[in-house]
This record gives structure tokens, C-alpha cells and sequence, in this order.
């Protein structure tokens, strides 16, 4: 009886689920939903989860949507579970769900429609929205500015002052990365400002190795393709002014 | 070591934090700290939440907010806490932390878009945004909807086929009433074609009435203050 992990790698909150099943050595099926093909709105998806959302786990006949809930579920039903992940202690563990709760009005909020209306719409045939962007950027900029000056304070690698990672910081830093496939002026804009929280991804990149960059590699190439077409407008346009990569002449 | 917490009533969440607190006789001190008059705002209150919003605790050293972090900790720490409030069964508890969390996304943004950009705009000195109030209403509707043909089970009371409530009932009904605010013609045309949500705010409130009626008389105070 296999755990079933319904997922598209391009999902944020499906990768934490698969970083933290490999990363704690849980043995497991990825099943592909393709986002891209539509695969999350037909019906035989929908008997997994109705509200056509991804990820979805089913572990025998038990099922179970929300990210959140489901690395909170295999923290809790796999043995051998750091606990670090989600610690039994339950003020530890109320700082964890304070952090995961603000994330979604909050750094989700803001990061998911910010790239998705300036970047990643296109690829699943939808208009990019300015103004949506525009009020996401608000959002995620401020969202920053909290990680930075508050869940991330003191000396600690993690979230909340801790040294080691718990689910949320794989939450918050897989949401992050799809920032990867921005303008890389736009990515250093909403970023540079932020010294701790990009040393956070890091180190959470670091303490999830190999499975974080295995994981990521689709949001990278992503990224490359999104560069090589901004490359290719900028030449078409004849944008002298606009700022490119530099690229070897050897 | 008394439990504090840190309240204005007009907000949703912290009516399920104090309902809950009655319901189960935990020994808590409320802290009023009034929105209208943008005490959340204060260095003072940033102190104990410096994301400057309601409700927040304080347990001793231990400060804590977002509600659904809340109601769990207090579910935790407190004896005598029935356990369907928040079962200790890995199974039943998922799927509690699951429509926790896609209620964040989803109805708790529809009577706030409703409420904030219509009756309570003058409270918090922003312009009235009728097309605000329409986007709310597809959210709420979209939500109910939800609710109505998958959360709720056709022969039992309270979310996920329970018979008896959890904090996600009290969590998702406050959350709902808050069109109160918005009058009685506007409460049925919204609810009207949800049943099952009708009678699953009557059994919540049965559940944990009188402090409920309690908690809510704040809703039918404000919305006659604003019509005078």
C-alpha cells in the first residue's frame, strides 16, 4: 500500500511534498498531473480531490489535498520522521502553524500571482494581468520584509530561530523559488533587499540536497526557456538598451 | 498563569477564539483592543503580534497568533478539551487541518471582501468598492457551493461528516457571519440556495450557544449604530 503523491513539479507546494518524502526516505509513487495538459480538471482527477488542486496524496483508501495538511499527515503517519519536521513540542509546533498560516494570506498571496501574471500565464494559454501583478508585488514585498525582519530574526538558519528545517521552511522556500522563471531584474529587485532570506533558501536548499535541486530542475529549465525567449524578443525588438546576459565569446 | 487574549469581537476569528475558550471553560483574561480606533496599529500591540492583527494570545512568555494556530495550541494545552474539538485520530485530524487551510483561500476572503468594502468601508475610513462587494460574492458563492456539495455530508451536522463540532465549524460559521452586518435580505439572497450550510450554522450555534448569541450581538450593535 503505496503512498500516492498526485503532482506537477511546476507546483510549488508540490515539490515541498516531494522533497520531504525523499529527503525522510518515504516510500512513495509521484504520479504526474500535468497542469499544463488540463490533467487536474478531469473528472477522474476530481475523485482524488474535487477541488482540483494539486497536490493530492492517497495513502490506501485515505485522501487528503492542502500541502500544509498533507506534510503535516506524513510527518505525523511515517516513522522515521525527524522531529524537527514538525516537532511534538506544541509550542514549537504552534510557531509552525502561525508561520504556515500567514504564508497563505501572505507570501503565497503575493508570489503566486505576482509570477504567474507577469510570466508563467502564457504557458497555460491565459492573458497575463498587469494589474494583478501590480497588487501581488505589493503583497510580496511586504511579505519579504516580514521574513526578513521577523520570522527570520536572530542568529537561527530557519525560520523562527531554529537550526534545523521544519515543513515550513520547505513550504515558504519552494514558494520562493518560482520566482527563479522572473525577469532577472525584476528577481533582483524583489530579492536583493533580503540578505537573510536568501541565505534561508540556501540553507534550506543545503539541508534538503540532493532532492532540492533534483526537484527544482523543471522550475530551472523553465527559467532557461523564459530567458532565451526574453533574449529573443530583445533581438527582435532590436533593444540595445535592454540588458543581456553576458555571454562567452570562447 | 491565565491565558490573554487579545480581541475586538467584529472580527471573525477572534469570536471562534473566545467561543471556544467558553465553550470550554478555559480561564482566560479579554484583552479589547479596539480596530475602529486602529489600536492593532500601536507599538504597544505590535509588541505582542507585530503583524499587528486580531486575535493574538499571550501565555505566560508564550505569544501566539493566527487563529487556527491558536485554536489548536489551546485544544493542546488544555485539559478537559473534548477531543472532537480536535481529534487526536491522525486520520480525522488531517482532514481538519486541510479545510483549515482551504478556508484561507477561500471562504474566509468572501465575506471579508462583502463586509469591508460596503457597510464597514466608513469604520475603517476606505471608499465603498461595489465591485469589490460583487468579486466577494463570487467568492462567497463559490465557497458555499463547496461547502454545501462536498464538505458537508448529507446526514450529519458539522463538517467532514462529524456529529459533533470541530474548530473548523467554529472557524468557517464566524467566518460566515459576518453577513450579518450586511442585513437579513442580503443574509438569504446569499445563503438562500445552500440547505445544508443553513442548518449547519443553526447546529454550530445550538452546539455552543448562549455563547454564541453572545458573541455575535456585537454584529446586530454595530450594523443599527451604522444605519442610525
Amino acid at each position: 500500500m503505496k503512498l500516492k503523491v498526485y503532482a506537477d513539479r511546476m507546483s510549488q507546494p508540490c515539490r515541498a511534498v516531494i522533497i520531504f518524502c525523499k529527503v525522510n526516505g518515504i516510500d512513495y509513487e509521484e504520479i504526474k498531473v500535468h497542469i499544463s495538459k488540463g490533467q487536474h480538471l478531469t473528472p477522474e482527477f476530481a475523485e482524488i480531490n474535487p477541488m482540483k488542486q494539486l497536490p493530492a496524496i492517497a495513502d490506501g483508501r485515505f485522501k487528503l489535498f492542502e500541502s500544509h495538511a498533507i506534510l503535516i499527515y506524513l510527518a505525523c503517519a511515517f516513522p522515521g520522521v525527524a522531529d524537527h519536521w514538525y516537532p511534538a513540542d506544541v509550542f514549537k509546533r504552534s510557531k509552525i502553524h502561525s508561520v504556515l498560516d500567514w504564508h497563505h494570506s501572505n507570501l503565497r498571496r503575493g508570489a503566486a500571482p505576482y509570477v504567474f501574471n507577469t510570466t508563467i500565464a502564457p504557458i497555460l494559454g491565459r492573458p497575463l494581468n498587469p494589474q494583478v501583478a501590480a497588487e501581488a508585488e505589493i503583497i510580496l514585498s511586504s511579505s519579504l520584509s516580514k521574513l526578513e525582519s521577523f520570522w527570520l530574526k536572530g542568529n537561527g538558519r530557519f525560520l523562527l530561530g531554529r537550526n534545523q528545517p521544519s515543513i515550513a521552511d520547505l513550504s515558504l522556500v519552494c514558494e520562493l523559488m518560482q520566482l527563479e522563471v522572473l525577469d532577472e531584474k525584476d528577481r533582483t529587485r524583489l530579492l536583493g533587499p533580503h540578505k537573510k532570506v536568501q541565505q534561508w533558501i540556501e540553507n534550506t536548499r543545503n539541508a534538503t540536497s540532493p532532492h532540492f535541486d533534483e526537484v527544482h530542475r523543471v522550475i530551472m529549465l523553465a527559467k532557461e526557456r523564459q530567458q532565451h525567449q526574453r533574449l529573443k524578443a530583445a533581438k527582435n525588438e532590436g533593444g540595445s538598451n535592454m540588458k543581456r546576459p553576458l555571454v562567452s565569446r570562447m | 498563569m491565565k491565558l490573554k487574549v487579545y480581541a475586538d469581537r467584529l472580527s471573525q476569528p477572534v469570536r471562534a477564539v473566545i467561543i471556544f475558550c467558553e465553550v470550554n471553560g478555559i480561564d482566560y483574561e479579554e484583552i479589547k483592543v479596539d480596530l475602529a480606533n486602529r489600536e492593532h496599529l500601536t507599538p504597544e500591540f505590535a509588541e505582542i503580534n507585530p503583524m499587528q492583527q486580531l486575535p493574538a494570545i499571550v501565555h505566560g512568555s508564550f505569544k501566539l497568533f493566527e487563529s487556527h494556530a491558536i485554536l489548536i495550541y489551546i485544544a493542546s494545552s488544555f485539559p478537559g478539551v473534548a477531543d472532537h474539538w480536535y481529534p487526536a485520530d491522525v486520520y480525522k485530524r488531517s482532514k481538519i487541518h486541510s479545510v483549515l487551510d482551504w478556508h484561507h483561500s477561500n471562504l474566509r476572503r468572501g465575506p471579508i471582501t462583502i463586509v469591508q468594502n460596503s457597510i464597514l468601508a466608513p469604520v475603517f475610513r476606505s471608499p465603498l468598492n461595489p465591485e469589490a462587494v460583487a468579486e466577494g460574492e463570487k467568492i462567497l458563492s463559490a465557497a458555499l457551493s463547496k461547502t454545501e456539495s462536498f464538505w458537508l455530508d448529507d446526514n450529519r451536522p458539522f463538517l467532514l461528516g462529524q456529529n459533533q463540532p470541530s474548530i473548523a465549524d467554529l472557524i468557517l460559521v464566524c467566518d460566515i457571519m459576518q453577513i450579518k452586518l450586511v442585513g437579513e435580505t442580503d443574509w438569504n439572497r446569499l445563503l438562500g440556495p445552500y440547505k445544508k450550510v443553513q442548518q449547519w450554522i443553526e447546529s454550530t450555534r445550538n452546539a455552543t450557544n448562549p455563547h454564541f448569541d453572545e458573541l455575535h450581538k456585537v454584529l446586530k450593535e454595530l450594523k443599527e449604530k451604522l444605519q442610525n
